[in-house]
């Protein structure tokens, strides 16, 4: 019998060039939209989510000859991502709510309706690798997603299938036209967070904590020092490494370098006040055998960074800490620590904060009882 | 794979084949503008007003008391809109109905309350009946138009509708009766029972979509929703659809020859699904269960699932039911129904609405009495995981 597999289906050329790709490969595909959040008559149509991206999931599902339904998943997703999002802005961090829909709506909502319906496996269009069970790096490096599914639990990842991770995206496309999948097969990339209108995440704050929250409202530009330069319009527009809206009359650039959403201070300075030698992440989830401290790991901070290498200094069910071989600039509480070997995902974490100076010997110590440097 | 079955027919019918039949020659040569005066015109004019006398027949009305409408909405939105900017001028501004009713009368009560208007919604027992004393505080001098579903499309309660026409009147109340899950199934008498407007639809009752009727009673203000030409009497402008109305008409004739028959027929296949259930999932909820019922809704909930896993469960064994109103992504959201019921949102959100009709058989009860269960047991089993 031919194995069912769920395919959560955007109405994009990836997912649906996923779903295509299974079924020729002989798996009996279901299709499945998520409908994740609904902005009512507020905005015009925007290329993720909306109707018309169902309505092309749909269609596309009807040229492959297999069934597709629309999930609901607005209070999940509401609860899980959106609230979790503000939340995040609030303490003056910026989040990635990606991750957050990969971990716990994409992936693991999803597998529960698959077991309903009897599926083995669910797949998605995302650009990374399933091999022997074992999360890899999608192959083209451009388009590579997998720094945002580090969160999903291994039981879910051990059922994952991941079609389109082994071509680039120009492939992709080649691959919808040679399917005839002409609706969807030049279709625009979806650039911007799902469930923000208009790229401004200001808004979703306001909606949901109040036009007075105090994220939004004005507060002290200050230095490490403690020099007030002038005055911001809400910290949560602000992001650890932003230069844009900052007070300008300085000799280098400036950045932020730090928010302190208890006074909503927004700290500035030059570039070296960025560079971090730590990091030190919760919420962790390992996707294989966790590495042990003293192992060497590639950790990357941020979607498409280069990876950096480390040392894993500190593991704990819920903290780990990596110490950097190199400084490593504009590391953002709210972004992931991703851990890499080569092409494999380890696992990650949420970051907690960076620390500028080395963490070894304080963690050496502090595990061992022996002050020594490596 | 069996077969697969269509247990939604609330949601839509096929088109039967006498209907069908009937409506051929207007799709050909009988292809007139029945506001024509030449031969073509004459011919389409006539069928026309059989149409109007014939479905009129079927509602113990006259053929002037009868206007056809695009769909079962229109007609809804006729009845209340057209009613209360009628009325809204003598001193009638109020709109009383159900929060049970299909969305297309509680969107038109809403579209009068912002036009200027008062929005009274009743109060609902648990059986999912019209509670008495909220009627009675509600419907008063200040009320233009009430408007209470026959039978509700989700639950298939039957409310009086007899006996609260009849209260409504003695306020000086038009009452309007959504009577779209009802035709065919109860009797429908304008002589008999005192509503003033009803509305129908065809593709409920073996007619295409696109077709239905509103009974408008001799005498009751009334506004048009569009302007145009008179035809019609100016209610309802625009060239007559008349290839659907004649469609409207065959199926109207037989959903009453057949009323008792479908009645009697539907019941029991319904009972017999009912008790199948049950007894092999005694803790399921049959909603509505403690009033009248039409024969041909069963809604269900089982404690521990959820509607939208079962539905596609269903589908992909052949099944095809529905649950709550989908939206027009086609993502299901909460009955506001069974909300308005005091049904628990974890119960509401497990519902499934199973609705009986022609391509109903003793076969298709067996398989999903046997099917369902099983569903519900892997889905209860993984819940509990």
């Amino acid at each position: 019998m031919r194995e069912r597999v769920l395919v959560a289906m955007s109405g994009g050329v990836d997912s649906s060039v996923a779903a295509a790709l299974l079924v020729k490969q002989g798996y009996d595909v279901v299709g499945a939209t998520m409908k994740l959040f609904c902005h009512g008559e507020d905005l015009p149509d925007r290329p993720c989510c909306s109707l018309d991206s169902v309505n092309d999931a749909r269609r596309i599902c009807e040229q492959l000859g297999v069934p597709h339904y629309v999930l609901n998943l607005e209070s999940a997703f509401g609860r899980d991502v959106v609230q979790d999002f503000v939340a995040e802005y609030a303490r003056g961090r910026t989040p990635i709510p990606c991750v957050r829909c990969n971990t716990f709506t994409k992936f693991r909502d999803l597998l529960k309706k698959a077991d309903v319906i009897d599926a083995r496996w669910i797949a998605t269009g995302h650009y990374a690798q399933m091999r022997d069970g074992v999360l890899h790096r999608g192959l083209d490096p451009a388009k590579d997603q997998s720094y945002f599914l580090w969160g999903i639990e291994r039981r879910v990842v051990s059922r994952m299938l991941l079609p389109v991770g082994a071509q680039t995206k120009a492939e992709t496309r080649a691959v919808a036209h040679e399917l005839g999948l002409e609706l969807i097969a030049e279709k625009a990339e979806s650039q911007d967070i799902c469930f923000v209108p208009d790229g401004d995440h200001m808004k979703i704050i306001a909606r949901e904590l109040g036009a007075d929250a105090p994220s939004l409202r004005p507060g002290p530009f200050v230095r490490r020092d403690g020099t007030v330069l002038g005055e911001h319009d809400g910290f949560a527009r602000y992001t650890v490494g932003q230069r844009r809206g900052l007070p300008g009359g300085f000799r280098e650039p400036m950045f932020v370098v730090e928010i302190r959403p208890s006074s909503r201070e927004v700290v500035i300075g030059p570039r070296d006040e960025l560079l971090g030698r730590g990091v030190v992440a919760r919420e962790v989830n390992w996707l294989v055998s966790p590495p042990s401290v003293g192992d060497e790991v590639e950790v990357q901070i941020r979607h498409h960074a280069a990876p950096a290498r480390g040392v894993l200094v500190r593991s704990e069910p819920d903290e780990v800490e990596i110490a950097l071989d190199e400084p490593v600039s504009a590391i953002s509480p709210g972004q992931s620590l991703v851990l890499y070997a080569g092409s494999i995902v380890l696992g990650g974490g949420v970051i907690e904060r960076a620390r500028r100076g080395l963490p070894i010997l304080a963690a050496r110590e502090r595990q061992y009882g022996t002050p020594e440097l490596q | 794979m069996p077969d697969p079955i269509y247990l939604d027919h609330a949601a839509t019918t096929p088109v039967r084949d006498e209907v069908l039949e009937a409506m051929l020659p207007f799709f050909g040569a009988r292809f007139g503008n029945p506001s024509s005066v030449h031969r073509w015109g004459r011919e389409a004019r006539t069928a026309l007003d059989e149409a109007h006398e014939r479905v009129a027949r079927c509602l113990g009305a006259s053929a002037d008391e009868v206007v056809f409408t695009s769909c079962g909405t229109e007609a809804d939105n006729m009845a209340l809109l057209g009613v209360w900017r009628a009325r809204r001028a003598q001193g009638r501004s109020a709109v009383v109905t159900t929060p049970i009713e299909h969305k297309a009368v509680l969107a038109a009560a809403h579209q009068a309350k912002k036009e200027g208007g008062e929005e009274r919604l009743l109060a609902m027992t648990t059986d999912g009946l019209v509670d008495d004393a909220s009627f009675d505080a509600l419907v008063d001098e200040k009320v233009a138009i009430c408007s209470v579903m026959w039978v509700n499309n989700e639950i298939g309660v039957l409310q009086p509708v007899p006996a609260l026409a009849a209260r409504a009147k003695a306020k000086g109340v038009v009452f309007h009766t959504d009577a779209v899950q009802a035709f065919g199934k109860v009797l429908v008498d304008a002589r008999t029972t005192a509503f003033d407007v009803l509305s129908l639809s065809g593709h409920k009752i073996g007619a295409p979509k696109g077709i239905g009727a509103l009974y408008v009673r001799r005498g009751t203000p009334i506004e048009p929703l569009m302007f145009g030409g008179t035809q019609d009497r100016g209610r309802r402008p625009g060239t007559e659809n008349v290839a659907m109305a004649v469609g409207l008409a065959r199926a109207a004739e037989l959903a009453v020859a057949e009323r008792e028959h479908e009645w009697t027929t539907l019941a029991a296949l319904r009972d017999r699904l009912e008790a199948a259930l049950l007894e092999r999932i005694p803790d399921a909820v049959i909603h509505g269960r403690g009033a009248p019922r039409a024969p041909h809704i069963l809604n269900i909930s089982v404690p521990g699932t959820d509607s939208e896993s079962l539905l596609m469960a269903l589908d992909l064994r052949g099944i095809a039911c529905s649950a709550g109103s989908a939206c027009q992504s086609g993502s299901i959201s909460p009955s506001h129904v069974l909300a308005a019921i005091g049904v628990p949102a974890d119960l509401a959100t497990s519902a499934i609405r199973m609705s009986l009709g022609c391509l109903t058989t003793d076969a298709c009860v067996d398989r999903v009495a046997d099917v369902f269960p099983m569903l519900v047991e892997k889905a209860r089993r993984l819940t509990m995981a």
